[in-house]
């Protein structure tokens, strides 16, 4: 009978190899399934099993050492239709190499059959051991160490996950077992033990007689799917904005320092968004230790009535501390010309300029920061309170921000310091 | 024209030119400073996951591509270090696919939110045997949004992957910017082979660049390739017909290097130029701002497209007295890159780890420069 799939009978393999086999019973089983070649999408691995490409009549994408099931399950993204067969096909060495890739695949159980050809041995290079490679196969060029057990590659793959896996002995007619990994919606894996004329067991009998005999297991579970999300730009190029004025005429240059868990960010934000609203240019960055949720937390905020190009601070025109840790991480950029806003509790706190307010006991850890930043818009002429004011009510956090507000309002209307 | 001020930063609008762009998938795993794009990708992709590992991520978006999607990435050092065999796979493969590489302080681990422009030698030389792939740098936030969509299509049209280069404080710093300032952004559109005869799938147009099939297609076989290829896609070992096409893959990124030349040249007619990239351009902008107001002029070069670095920068550069090369690494990378490990006497370094390099570190080493001149 010809076959649809297998378009060169001739071997690309050593005289006796176990992969022609496996290339003979795959084309069978895609042949009687009655699937066109091309719904079907051979991944091969860098190895002897590697030469099957030029054999089918498929897609065939052959990629790098290790990592077939990887590239196959890249494929199997980019698919949503179960009718397309994406089979991956490795070596014991390969089945080594990405053994996390065949795992991963499992765990999602992507639309996929991996095939891995097991002779025991890496039999490009010259015959040493694999991952799967038996505690009782001797070899010259392997016997380098104590005999290890091998991994259980399909016991592995059904704890992860898989659907449908096979470990079997490659002599005869294996295409049943073929077909159904081929059929399972979901991943399928096939370990097929081998001969290797060159390294590996000489005879089927040999095998055989290690014990082995042929094992599967099913499982049902729904293959791969993504959630279909709505995708909408990031960018509302038609946002609606109320516009205030500024009469600012040169860069400030602002950094609000606090501790992580007290808003710095996003009062920094907040405030950057004001002064937007009041066509001014803006700048902002945060500055937070690796463990972003502990230690000082900084906002450095450069406000502008022209374009902003370099975006750090050397020496600010204006600190805000609103705790500790923040102070002493930025203390070092002021100077005599700094106007430094703190709270009362701030130690240490040397500067010939500076102000301090209750804020942390007026207003609690969570609002210090925003308040702050209110006092320092009453202190300084950058831009209106109202801006800030509105670029509050417009946050997701509209009905927090309306009582805060009000008590902000209250406490700054004791203070008496126009700049 | 009235101007529309919005507060984004540079992740925002690398992530929202790539989908534009005609960006479909995106695959990445979690590593910082790459994290906010990672963030904005999950709420602008129809495809998008988390992969376990750096190389999983590389060989997933490998996939999608022969696949016939379009697909990025984000990562850092560590990342790339670890996508390189794989990218010299998809470059072999002549599958698109964009890297976005946010660079961080090394070496190793280094400081994950310091930033740093350390890797410009790295992605020179990320193919093996003397090939590149383009590499496209971004010299300011607005960058973000058209160098981005310049790498898609150029990523398309020449059938490789590519590298966009930036770095933390260029992608986590949030900008005013005006919004009706950014021009349109057209999809990039692949070049599908449309005839019945049998498809060749490396056999190259005029162009240097074979028309496209997805592995999807049921009407001709597609045979991809990452060792040693010829036309029809199957392994060869080095036979004349395979080497050609490899060198071909070396031709079609140079031979169509001023399709995708992009620069900005201010030329002041000075005796000093100076060349900067990615974050350091624009401590270099606002030194060369103060310099000219205060009669010292000073013109400048920031290569957008900075792998491969073309002749025609080259000849600028030649055209100027004094030179100096402005970056963030501890011993000049963009120098060696252009002259190899000889700095000629009239090119003076400035580099920098740890921090940003200022304005006022370049006007002083400016001031130096003129004092010796």
């Amino acid at each position: 009978m010809s076959s649809n799939m297998l378009i060169d009978k001739n071997s690309p393999y050593c005289p006796g190899c176990g992969h022609m086999n496996v290339t003979l019973n795959l084309a069978k089983a895609i042949d009687s399934l009655e699937i066109d070649p091309l719904d079907v999408i051979v991944v091969s691995d860098i190895g002897c099993c590697g030469l099957i490409d030029p054999s089918l009549a498929s897609h065939t994408i052959h990629g790098l050492h290790g990592r077939a099931c990887a590239l196959a399950s890249g494929i199997a993204l980019a698919i949503d239709n179960p009718n397309k067969k994406i089979i991956a096909i490795q070596g014991d060495g390969g089945a080594t190499i990405g053994i996390a890739h065949l795992l991963e695949a499992a765990r999602r159980n992507f639309n996929l059959t991996l095939i891995v050809n097991n002779n025991q041995i890496y039999g490009m290079t010259g015959g040493q051991l694999s991952g799967l490679s038996n505690e009782n196969f001797q070899h010259e060029n392997a016997n380098i160490e104590e005999p290890l057990t091998p991994f259980n590659l399909i016991e592995l793959a059904k704890s992860a996950g898989a659907t449908y896996g096979c470990q079997l002995i490659g002599k005869g007619d294996f295409t049943d077992y073929l077909k159904k990994a081929i059929n399972n919606n979901g991943f399928s894996i096939v370990e097929i033990l081998e001969v290797c004329p060159s390294y590996g067991y000489q005879k089927y009998s040999e095998i055989e007689n290690l014990g082995f005999k042929t094992y599967e297991f099913e499982n049902k579970r729904n293959p791969f799917r993504l959630y279909k999300n709505e995708i909408k730009s990031l960018i509302n190029f038609n946002e609606s904005k109320v516009y205030f004025e500024s009469n600012l005429d040169k860069p400030i240059k602002i950094i609000l320092a606090g501790s992580a868990g007290e808003g710095i960010q996003s009062a920094a934000e907040l405030f950057a968004r004001a002064a937007i609203s009041c066509n001014l240019n803006v700048t902002k960055k945060g500055d937070y230790p690796i463990t972003v949720g502990t230690g000082f937390s900084v906002a450095e905020l450069i406000i502008s009535p022209n374009e902003i190009h370099y975006t750090g601070i050397e020496k600010a025109d204006v600190l805000i501390a609103i705790s500790q840790n923040g102070f002493d991480y930025t203390k070092t950029k002021i100077d005599d010309n700094t106007f430094v806003i703190a709270d009362s509790s701030i130690q240490n706190l040397i500067s010939s300029n500076k102000l301090t307010f209750d804020f942390q006991k007026t207003f609690g850890k969570k609002n210090s920061a925003i308040s702050s930043l209110f006092t320092l818009l009453i202190l300084k002429n950058i831009f209106p309170p109202e801006a800030f004011e509105n670029s509050l009510h417009e946050s997701k956090h509209r009905e927090k921000f309306i009582q805060l507000i009000e008590k902000i309002k209250s406490f700054l209307s004791e203070i008496n310091h126009p700049a | 024209m009235q101007t529309n001020y919005s507060l984004v930063d540079g992740s925002k609008l690398i992530v929202e030119a790539l989908a534009k762009s005609g960006v479909d998938a995106f695959i990445s795993y979690p590593i910082t400073p790459a994290n906010w794009i990672n963030q904005y990708a999950t709420k602008r992709f129809p495809i998008m996951t988390f992969a376990p590992d750096e190389i999983t991520v590389a060989q997933w978006i490998s996939g999608l591509s022969a696949a016939g999607k379009l697909p990025a990435t984000a990562t850092s050092f560590p990342g790339l270090a670890l996508m390189i065999e794989s990218i010299n796979m998809a470059f072999m493969m002549e599958l698109p696919m964009i890297i976005v590489l946010a660079q961080r302080l090394g070496p190793s681990t280094g400081s994950a939110t310091v930033g740093a422009q350390g890797d410009l030698m790295l992605v020179n030389s990320l193919i093996s045997g003397g090939f590149n792939i383009p590499v496209f740098s971004v010299s300011n936030i607005y960058d973000c949004w058209d160098i981005t969509s310049k790498a898609v299509h150029t990523s398309v049209n020449l059938r490789t992957p590519v590298i966009l280069l930036t770095s933390k404080e260029m992608i986590m710093t949030s900008y005013t910017i005006d919004l009706n300032k950014l021009p349109e952004i057209n999809r990039a559109e692949f070049n599908y082979y449309t005839s019945d005869e049998v498809y060749i799938p490396y056999q190259a147009d005029k162009n240097y660049v074979p028309p496209f099939l997805p592995l999807t297609n049921n009407k001709h076989q597609v045979r991809i390739n990452s060792s040693t290829h010829d036309e029809t896609g199957t392994i060869k070992k080095a036979t004349k017909a395979a080497i050609g096409n490899t060198i071909r893959l070396h031709t079609k990124i140079q031979r169509r290097l001023n399709e995708y030349l992009l620069y900005e040249y201010d030329n002041q007619e000075s005796d000093l130029l100076i060349v900067s990239y990615d974050i350091s351009s624009e401590a270099t902008r606002d030194a060369v701002k103060f310099l000219n107001e205060n009669g010292i002029k000073v013109s400048t070069l920031f290569p957008k497209t900075i792998i491969p670095f073309s002749k025609e920068l080259i000849e600028i550069i030649k055209s100027y007295k004094h030179i100096m090369i402005v970056e963030e690494n501890l011993s000049g990378l963009l120098s060696k890159l252009i002259y190899g490990i000889e700095t000629p006497e009239n090119v003076t370094k400035v580099n920098k780890i740890g921090s940003m390099i200022t304005p006022s570190e370049i006007i002083k080493e400016v001031e130096k420069c003129l004092q010796i001149c």
